[in-house]
């Protein structure tokens, strides 16, 4: 019996030990790929972080708005330095999905041919997400500076609201575009616009009728000659 | 150039008949029925009674009016020898009209206006606005006669104006223009100019036709053009300029915009010129300066206060990217103190339009925008100079104004240090 026993565990490790062998170069290459990932991610990283701010690129996000939507996405770090990260960042996770394909296994396999389906599909959402950033925040610039200048109150408020409306359908652009709650999105969007528009109309038309009178009077005294406080200023 | 310029057949056929011509009187127009009629009155028994031997045509150049402006311009009598008391024979005054090309605007008039000069070989050339309701017969011998008698390049009118009027210039365009190019030019962007052929054809040569200076800053572009490509220039008095109120709802940031961004821009085009501009000199007067009765100007200072201490407030985070950091400080510190009168001293408000010509100038946000945060701190300075000049008399109130463009002198080094 015992001697049975010891054939069995002899033949046992003998198998595990073949099939380490057989897997033993795999192994290998995935921790080859990802020592090679890491390393070049780390070498992008510093050299990226050398040269964008030197070729004008923290100048550029400045000019176009994009330091200030990181700003108020809580990203302190200057613009040059998120692109550098995010860069090595992006490397290193694209060996890493090599690094798991190197291990030819079926369903890491099925799972990485995924991954690298939907990558389009996630750059363009998260273009999206930026593009309307972007957006929001030049809307909300124009918008505070024209209520400024007509002396409403509420400059602030209106050029926030704005903002806004404008970050939740892009948000909701780009959720639709992932495929993430594609009905639910789309609906409570309808729902919420809607409801706005709805709200505004009938606060104005209703509860506002006198503001809306006095409003509507007071441009009509400002656009005859002679009812502007400032005509001549060239 | 001027044969880039395309014209009807009809005019061509005009213009081939006519040859040439000693004067050009071009008046742009869209929509002047009510008031192109005195001017074109106007411009003939000028042109008969001061030029009379010279041949001397009328150009209406227009912008598709729909209310029988050209129409008006082609009928209306033109003064004969007894209406302009001369004892000789007048030459006939000949009439082109000619809708214009290209972009919608002045610029686009003007151009069409160039290109005749330049095409019929004119020697002087003159330039109205079709709403004038002051402009007399003598307007035309003060706008051609420095450019055919004493070869003047470049005539700018010189208005009687209430001192509450055309704070823009004063406040910026003229003082601006002063420092940056040498030239002591009272009112740059008046609106009716003389010049010369030589100088018509110099601005046709410019490739500006399409851009936004053309549409919306053709007069200041014409005087800092005259001035920076060192013409002859000169200043002629003509007295009141009474117009027809343009839109007086109009947008103030739009006319800033125009305005102001035309003459920031020019900054760029010309900035060796004026980075190496000497000491302003005094530009001759040609006229009889004279005293009349003017138009009440009405002022709501409590508003214009209103809006610059909301801009003080509701603006931090984007005049920060315009001003300089201790600018920025001391126009929140004025805002927000409560010091009585308001005063918003030359010596702050010159360093902010240099800061803003700086921000322009490096693109540091779209020009609709820099430019439209401008008009709070506009009205906090116009407010400052009404209180102050409330009891001001027309010569105190020009002294107010030299100060400030002294003050504009004394601080160019602030811009060219920081231009480059």
């Amino acid at each position: 019996m015992w001697a049975f026993m010891n054939e069995v565990l002899r033949r046992t490790w003998a198998g595990f030990a073949d099939r380490l062998i057989a897997f033993g170069p795999n192994l290998l290459a995935m921790l080859v790929t990802i020592l090679a990932g890491a390393v070049l991610a780390g070498v992008l990283h510093v050299v990226l972080r050398w040269a964008l701010p030197r070729i004008g690129v923290d100048r550029f996000a400045e000019r176009t708005g994009i330091a200030t939507v990181l700003e108020k996405g809580g990203i302190a770090s200057q613009p040059s330095l998120v692109l550098a990260a995010t860069v090595a960042w992006a490397v290193l996770g694209v060996f890493a999905l090599l690094a798991i394909a190197a291990l030819d296994i079926e369903i890491a396999m099925g799972l990485i041919t995924e991954t690298f389906a939907y990558l389009p599909q996630l750059l363009i959402g998260i273009a999206i997400l930026l593009l309307g950033g972007l957006v929001a925040a030049f809307v909300r610039r124009s918008v505070l500076i024209a209520a400024v200048n007509a002396g409403l109150p509420s400059a602030k408020l209106l050029a926030g609201g704005a903002q806004a409306a404008l970050l939740v359908l892009f948000a909701a652009m780009a959720l639709e575009h992932l495929g993430v709650g594609r009905h639910v999105i789309l609906i409570a969007f309808a729902i919420l616009f809607g409801g706005v528009v709805l709200a505004l109309a009938l606060a104005f038309g209703l509860a506002g009728r006198d503001l809306a009178h006095t409003f509507l009077e007071r441009v009509s005294r400002e656009s005859k000659p002679g009812g502007n406080d400032f005509s001549r200023h060239l | 150039m001027s044969s880039h310029v395309p014209f009807d057949p009809q005019v061509e056929r005009h213009l081939a008949e006519l040859g040439e011509a000693d004067l050009v009187v071009g008046i742009p127009s869209f929509n002047n029925a009510r008031t192109i009629g005195h001017v074109v009155r106007a411009a003939g028994a000028g042109l008969a009674k001061h030029f009379p031997d010279h041949r001397a045509v009328i150009v209406n150049s227009d912008g598709g009016s729909r209310d029988g402006t050209p129409e008006i311009v082609a009928s209306v009598e033109l003064p004969g020898a007894a209406t302009v008391l001369a004892a000789h024979r007048l030459t006939p005054v000949h009439r082109i009209l000619t809708p214009y090309g290209g972009p919608p605007g002045k610029g686009s008039a003007f151009r069409t206006i160039f290109a005749i000069a330049d095409l019929l070989g004119a020697k002087a050339c003159a330039v109205l606005d079709s709403d004038l309701r002051s402009i007399t017969p003598g307007w035309i011998e003060l706008l051609l006669g420095p450019v055919v008698l004493e070869s003047y390049d470049f005539v700018a009118p010189l208005y009687l104006r209430h001192k509450y009027d055309g704070t823009i210039t004063n406040s910026i365009v003229y003082p601006l223009t002063r420092t940056l190019y040498g030239k002591d030019i009272r009112q740059p962007i008046g609106g009716d100019f003389g010049f010369s052929g030589r100088l018509a054809a110099h601005y046709l040569s410019k490739p500006v036709w399409d851009s936004h200076v053309a549409r919306f800053g053709i007069d200041v572009w014409m005087t800092t053009t005259a001035v920076a490509d060192d013409f002859r220039v000169c200043q002629a008095f003509l007295g009141a300029k009474i117009h027809d109120a343009k839109d007086p709802g109009s947008d103030l940031a739009a006319m800033l915009l125009q305005v102001v961004g035309s003459v920031f821009e020019l900054m760029g085009t010309h900035a060796s010129r004026w980075a190496r501009a000497d000491s302003p000199e005094s530009v001759p007067l040609f006229g009889f300066p004279h005293g009349v009765g003017l138009e009440p100007v009405s002022v709501n200072v409590d508003r214009m206060l209103g809006i610059f201490r909301q801009g003080a407030v509701d603006l931090q985070e984007i005049w920060g990217r315009a001003l300089a950091p201790d600018t920025l400080r001391d126009v929140i510190r004025i805002a927000t103190a409560d010091a009585r009168p308001f005063h918003f001293d030359d010596a702050l408000w010159v360093r902010v339009v240099y800061d803003f010509a700086l921000a322009y100038h490096k693109r540091v946000l779209v020009p609709d925008q820099l430019l439209g945060s401008l008009v709070p701190l506009y009205l906090g300075r116009t407010a400052s100079f009404v209180i102050e000049a409330a009891d001001a008399d027309a010569a105190e109130v020009e002294t107010l104004i030299s100060a400030l463009a002294d003050e504009y002198l004394r601080q160019k080094d602030y811009l060219t240090q920081r231009w480059a």
